[in-house]
């Protein structure tokens, strides 16, 4: 390591490189004079020179450890003609040895750059892993944000109900002690009071079920949703009374999907129907399946009644969104939300036309079951 | 009513002194309030069954039925259902849990201990009066009680 720092340095810097070879040669000079003077052979020290040049300093260290080594051989022991072999010798030599330096250097370049590569791999790896520790506290802290968010719709289901049953409660006990004492303004408080408490109820019911849908994991099964309808029409039945409704109900297919969020779906598009066509002294509803896009399924829920206004149909599915006057038709505006979130949560979509007095379809489509699954 | 048969004693624990009330008003409109004891919550409930603390001198009978809310002070309902349910004395009285609570977990968790009913206490007062009467006739009339409970 220390030897190769060693000739790093001394290959970055000019003064160092040629310093080299100026050094070696003058070395190998003073040692030939010194070994000519003992009669011995003095070619080898000058190789030893130009190969030290080479390998530390470079090719154009070598390159000049070369020519000094020329000059100073042709001037001090042989004659100039008789030198060619010998330049000869040395240029092979000194490229010989170059080439071995370059090769080296060239090697060690390679393993510093992956001895870099290594160090900025272990540089992402404890990235990564701090980005995997951030993660999995952001997961606790959304799970831990999730349990109280439950804490939080177990706590308005117990305790928000609670004084409002209390309001109601002791209202109604108090209209039945004192109805006849108190004057007509008095009792419609009273009564008002009850219809808010009681609005308010519904209220926090129906939020109650739109934040579960978020929470609850879907189970999806084969479900029969010309079975579902059946359910859900029975559920509506109680509001249907003294009403004259001519139903129309289509081939409906079965439907892979959670069968409680499902017939919540049909629950609140039927009832709808059925809310919005009160006016009407013949109530049309249809519900059906056709095909949609790219061979999804679309079910819809069409009616006769009061319809709404295009303009508004992006209004539809918010939550707490009503279209109509809280006297015209009661109603929390959550049930459309619900439909969406539940629709969403299936993969489908959800959409509706209308017009003012015109009517209104309600389509949820969902994609086709794979496989046997679909059949109508 | 109460001369249609002997009238259960029932034992209520319920934390809301208006839920009390109200509970009572229902019952009495039925002539059911007069054997309705109340406990506050779930270690006096279990102080009466054991019949000790403040309960030490009452006589050692059980009630015929209790009405037991979830959220109580101290020990709530699920444990009080769970102590009850793990005695083999006590196992045999009808426990119908009275709540506020939809929560699916709360029905699951309830039923798992081995409750007899349970009721979401409706927000209506009619319809809370009518079920607080139902409740009071089918388990302090109707229903025969396990040997061993008052009646009067």
């Amino acid at each position: 390591m220390a030897r190769s720092n060693l000739q790093l340095q001394i290959a970055s810097s000019k003064v160092l490189r040629y310093g080299v070879a100026v050094l070696s040669v003058s070395v190998a000079l003073g040692g030939a004079l010194l070994i000519e003077r003992l009669h011995l052979h003095n070619i080898t020290l000058f190789l030893f020179a130009i190969a030290v040049a080479a390998w530390y300093g470079g090719t154009r260290a070598a390159v000049l450890a070369l020519l000094l080594s020329c000059i100073s051989f042709a001037y001090f022991f042989v004659e100039p003609s008789h030198s060619i072999p010998y330049f000869i010798l040395f240029a092979s030599f000194a490229s010989l040895v170059s080439w071995f330096s370059s090769v080296r250097r060239r090697v060690e370049g390679q393993l510093l750059q992956s001895r870099d590569e290594l160090t900025e791999r272990k540089h992402r790896e404890q990235e990564i892993q701090s980005l995997n520790q951030e993660l999995a506290r952001r997961s606790t802290e959304l799970e831990s944000i999730n349990k109280e968010l439950e804490a939080f719709a177990y706590s308005v289901s117990h305790d928000l109900r609670a004084p409002l049953r209390h309001i109601a409660g002791y209202t109604e006990l108090l209209q039945k002690k004192a109805s006849s004492t108190l004057d007509e303004k008095s009792n419609r408080y009273l009564a008002m009071i009850l219809d808010s408490a009681k609005r308010m109820g519904n209220l926090i019911d129906d939020l109650l079920a739109f934040s579960r849908i978020g929470r609850t994991e879907t189970q999806k099964t084969l479900v029969s949703l010309a079975q579902l309808v059946t359910e859900a029409l029975n559920e509506v039945r109680q509001d249907t009374e003294g009403r004259n409704i001519s139903w129309k109900i289509g081939a409906l297919p079965d439907f892979y999907g959670d069968r409680s969020m499902l017939r919540l779906v049909l629950v609140n598009l039927v009832s709808n129907a059925i809310k919005f066509t009160r006016t009407r002294p013949q109530a049309e509803i249809e519900i059906g399946c056709t095909d949609g896009n790219k061979g999804d399924l679309v079910v819809f829920v069409r009616d006769n009644g009061v319809g709404f206004d295009m303009k508004y149909v992006n209004k539809l599915f918010g939550v707490f969104q009503r279209l109509h006057q809280t006297d015209a038709f009661e109603g929390t505006g959550i049930g459309l939300a619900t439909v969406q979130r539940i629709i969403h949560r299936h993969g489908g979509k959800v959409w509706a036309e209308g017009a003012v007095d015109g009517g209104a379809t309600f389509y949820f489509s969902a994609p086709r079951p794979q496989g046997q699954l679909w059949r109508t | 009513m109460e001369n249609m048969n002997k009238i259960g004693r029932i034992l209520m624990v319920e934390d809301d002194a208006k839920d009390v009330e109200l509970t009572l008003t229902a019952l009495e409109e039925y002539n059911l309030a007069n054997e309705v004891v109340v406990t506050h919550d779930g270690e006096q409930a279990l102080d009466y069954l054991y019949c000790r603390g403040e309960y030490k001198t009452r006589s050692r009978d059980n009630p015929a039925v209790m009405l037991l809310d979830l959220k109580l002070p101290k020990v709530d309902g699920l444990e009080v259902l769970k102590q009850i349910k793990a005695d083999e004395r006590l196992r045999i009285i009808p426990i119908v849990v009275l709540t506020s609570s939809k929560e699916e977990k709360d029905m699951v968790a309830s039923y798992k201990l081995g409750v007899n009913a349970y009721v979401v206490k409706p927000v209506d007062f009619h319809e809370f009066a009518n079920a607080i009467k139902e409740l009071g006739v089918f388990w302090a009339i109707i229903n025969e009680a396990p040997p061993g409970s008052v009646r009067k």
